[in-house]
């Protein structure tokens, strides 16, 4: 009994001992971490202030590191970017310099079997073999005409092409162009109008006349027999438009953008018989226009025709066009008896052009270096009426240093002729500078034809 | 022309001066004398370029002698200072001296304040405290960075407010510092400011520096499953009367197999309590017993609240841990100054590692000194370390 009353207290004492436990813990509780002044409560509400703060910061940081890596990840692709870009502009510039290169190579031979074949062409043939040199001739024009494209547009993309602007009266251009096509369209049978426009205009020449020579080979290109081509201008406030319209097929307007695209042609007309091109025109036209700053548009009618223009700015005000001899004016002099020197450190091209020249009725002497040019001096008993030099001879020696030696040694300044695959504006500037004719390579015999004659003339004017 | 070149050495001889001189100097003295040991500091510390020097003294010292004394050795540089359960010394641990840190202006711009008297000190106080601690008249740097140090008389047991209300004042800015001690007696801790030492104050200092540094705290306990319910309790005592609604000291010397009657400081470093908060535990070290068998703590406990026995593991290794961490981030350290609980120390002695300890902290440079309690991050609490670590940074001329 003893011990159970002894049992009995001890677990009443131990009930009020937990009862206070659980009283104390209730109180705890109950108080929460409400607003209380005690220094405990304050303790507590700090550390638990700096608990969330740590939580935060761990988030933050965690949040920091991930940007962080995202940036770092960023400028890693950046870097890479950039590589590749500086890959592909290196890889696009030796592209340039491949073309550039592999251009100047083949145009070496071609030009020399453009000459010869052309000499051949002067030769009494049989009706047969005419019409197969002609041929021969024609092919070799297209393949030259392929290949000077495909340099053009990468010249153009290499920047190598600087538009060299001069005032001169749209006429001037225009009329040589019309009479050109005049002919083109006769032979089509396409009706051909022309009206003629003298507004002064600022611009380069020679690119201007290779856009509007591109709109009008298009329209005759796809203009059928017995439909008409127009060359025309609109004047504006401070800008002249050129426009040449056509009657072909029109062109779809899904396909508007694309065709200045490369290599983007459409079904010419089937009628044309003779059709080159590797759809490369509109696309150097695009370039050319561009690095002009003259918009080209082109407006079309499906079954009714295609308008193409180009917007050109007129010269400012007080700038007068230059007068111009326009070389295809030139009168038809002979060249008959016309002592020519030929200095070119290709031999085939040396043969080509003394058989062509031969042809033209010229006498023809021809040297490979200067040695041969003073052998030649020490030979003739007279200096040649004109001298056709290679502006690039062999490796490192120039034909404008050998011409300067050869004047400096006779006292005599000689009608020059310089043939150069080298459009760079430098050269253009010296040739002009020194009263010289610039020819580009491959020659064409035509145009080698009136620079001689033009020669020749200024020669005897004096 | 003459002339000319002597000044330009004498320039020229500064300059080199300043520049091998390192951003903090440390003296210490062991001398029993407050005017000799007044003396010896300011014979390691005497530097023109001196910001402000901050000290730790043994509460053995006569205190208003000291003050004097170092108010003639240091004229015209401010100090600030505490007294201390034990000092840590460029040797380590210290009894019954003084060690102090002076900090050169090109670094380092102090300014301190003292809160006296510590009761009603808000949050609006705390806020005109710290903005006038901010706004100093040092032109202010971009790239300096600051820290605060709170310094308190250890028996005031006004921490947990006091603290609050700073660290609501303080925001973001990093944290530490030291309730002051007096070598057990629990009679006689001081804060020095201002040429004299006061009691039932703090002594709050914003450092500003241009080196990189760390505020860090670290502890070395482990959780035990036992614990024990706060059942009657005085806050503003921190006095604990009873634990599971028995005698506070039976309670605990029961759940540590032990009677009241063999509990010491020493039982109660090897045995300490901790409440938990959220995910971390905050030790709640036990002071005295007193003949009511009450336990008194050196931080507030409330009624309701669990306390977790708690088991210490091993302290370097934890230190070690810590110090390598932050070096990791902050580079080479240059020194660290440090606040370590008393019973840390009474705990490596128990254990027999004090020399151990003593050598750990004199090579990773530690400066300061034993406290009754220690602050972080606002916080009050007891048995761990807390400190910052001061970096070398770039080498810099200036």
């Amino acid at each position: 009994m003893n011990a159970r009353e002894q049992e009995l207290q001890a677990l009443k004492v131990e009930n009020a001992r937990l009862n206070k436990i659980n009283q104390a813990l209730i109180e705890r509780v109950e108080a929460g971490s409400g607003l209380s002044s005690s220094p405990y409560a304050s303790f507590e509400q700090a550390a638990a202030l700096a608990e969330q703060v740590k939580a935060r910061t761990a988030e933050l940081t965690h949040l920091n590191e991930q940007l962080l890596q995202e940036i770092s990840d960023r400028k890693r692709i950046e870097g890479w970017l950039l590589e590749a870009k500086q890959d592909a502009e290196q890889a696009n510039l030796s592209k340039t310099r491949f073309l550039a290169a592999v251009s100047h190579d083949l145009l070496q031979p071609l030009n020399a079997a453009r000459l010869f074949t052309s000499a051949l062409e002067e030769q009494p043939l049989d009706t047969g073999l005419q019409h197969l040199v002609r041929s021969v001739s024609h092919s070799l024009a297209d393949v030259e005409y392929l290949l000077s494209t495909l340099v053009d547009i990468s010249k153009l993309d290499a920047g190598v092409i600087q538009p060299d602007l001069s005032v001169f009266t749209l006429r001037d251009l225009l009329d040589n162009l019309a009479a050109e096509y005049r002919q083109v369209a006769r032979s089509e049978r396409i009706e051909f109008c022309y009206v003629a426009c003298s507004v002064p205009v600022q611009t380069d020449l020679h690119l201007l006349a290779r856009i509007l020579r591109n709109f009008l080979a298009n329209a005759m290109r796809y203009t059928p027999p017995g439909g008409k081509v127009l060359l025309g201008c609109r004047r504006q406030s401070g800008v002249v438009v050129v426009q040449v319209l056509d009657t072909g097929p029109g062109i779809p307007e899904d396909k508007l953008g694309m065709i200045f695209q490369e290599f983007q042609r459409l079904e010419p007309n089937p009628a044309n018989h003779r059709d080159q091109g590797l759809g490369l025109g509109l696309a150097i036209v695009d370039r050319m226009a561009r690095m002009l700053k003259h918009p080209v548009s082109v407006r079309s009618c499906l079954q009714r025709g295609s308008m193409f223009s180009v917007t050109l700015p007129l010269a400012p005000e007080g700038q007068f066009p230059q007068l111009r001899t326009a070389v295809g004016t030139l009168p038809r002099l002979q060249l008959s008896g016309a002592r020519i020197w030929v200095l070119d450190n290709d031999l085939s091209i040396c043969e080509g052009m003394e058989r062509l020249l031969h042809t033209w009725g010229c006498g023809v002497r021809t040297a490979q270096h200067a040695e041969g040019l003073d052998l030649l001096l020490s030979q003739e008993r007279a200096l040649p009426d004109v001298l056709v030099v290679d502006y690039h001879l062999s490796a490192g020696v120039s034909g404008l240093d050998l011409v300067q030696n050869l004047q400096q040694k006779t006292g005599v300044e000689l009608p020059v002729l310089v043939i150069t695959a080298n459009h760079s504006h430098q050269l253009k500037a010296e040739v002009k500078q020194r009263g010289y004719q610039l020819l580009y390579k491959p020659v064409k015999p035509l145009r080698l034809r009136q620079l001689l004659v033009h020669l020749l003339k200024i020669a005897s004017d004096r | 022309m003459y002339a000319e070149t002597l000044n330009n050495a004498a320039v020229d001889g500064a300059c080199a001066l300043s520049e091998i001189s390192p951003p903090v100097l440390t003296a210490a003295s062991s001398a029993a004398d407050p005017f000799k040991a007044a003396r010896e500091l300011a014979g390691t510390l005497h530097h023109p370029d001196l910001d402000r020097v901050v000290f730790f003294c043994s509460a053995e010292y006569n205190l208003p002698q000291l003050a004097e004394a170092l108010n003639q050795v240091f004229s015209g540089v401010p100090l600030s200072g505490c007294t201390t359960a034990g000092e840590l010394t460029p040797d380590g641990y210290a009894c019954g001296s003084i060690v102090a840190l002076g900090f050169h202006r090109n670094f380092f711009h102090l300014n301190a304040a003292l809160i006296q008297p510590l009761d009603g000190f808000a949050l609006a106080e705390a806020q005109q405290l710290i903005n006038r601690l901010l706004q100093s008249d040092h032109p202010h740097r971009a790239d300096w960075r600051h820290f605060a140090l709170t310094l308190f008389d250890g028996l005031s047991s006004q921490e947990e407010l006091v603290l609050a209300a700073l660290d609501a004042a303080l925001g973001s800015t990093p944290h530490f510092g030291g309730s002051a001690g007096d070598d057990i007696h629990l009679t006689n801790t001081h804060v020095f400011h201002d040429g004299a030492f006061h009691t039932q104050a703090a002594v709050v200092i914003l450092v500003e520096t241009s080196l990189p540094f760390d505020v860090f705290t670290t502890h070395h306990m482990q959780p035990l499953d036992s614990k024990l319910v706060v059942t009657e309790a005085d806050p503003l005592t921190r006095r604990v009367s009873e634990l599971n609604a028995e005698p506070a000291a039976e309670a605990y010397a029961r759940l540590i197999g032990l009677t009241p009657e063999q509990l010491t400081p020493d039982i109660f470093a090897l045995h300490p309590l901790a409440v938990k908060l959220g995910q971390d535990y905050y030790v709640r070290s036990i002071q005295r017993v007193n003949p009511d068998l009450s336990l008194d703590f050196y931080c507030a406990v409330g009624k309701g609240s669990v306390l977790t026995r708690m088991q210490p593991q091993a302290m370097l290794q934890d230190l070690e841990t810590c110090l390598s961490d932050i070096e990791s981030r902050i580079g080479q350290p240059l020194i660290t100054l440090g606040c370590d609980c008393f019973l840390r120390r009474l705990e490596s002695e128990q254990r027999g590692e004090r020399e151990q300890t003593s050598a750990f902290l004199a090579k990773h440079r530690v400066i300061g000194f034993n406290t009754y309690g220690e602050h972080h991050a606002g916080l009050h609490v007891n048995q761990t370390f807390t400190g910052v670590v001061l970096g070398r940074g770039k080498v810099e001329k200036e």
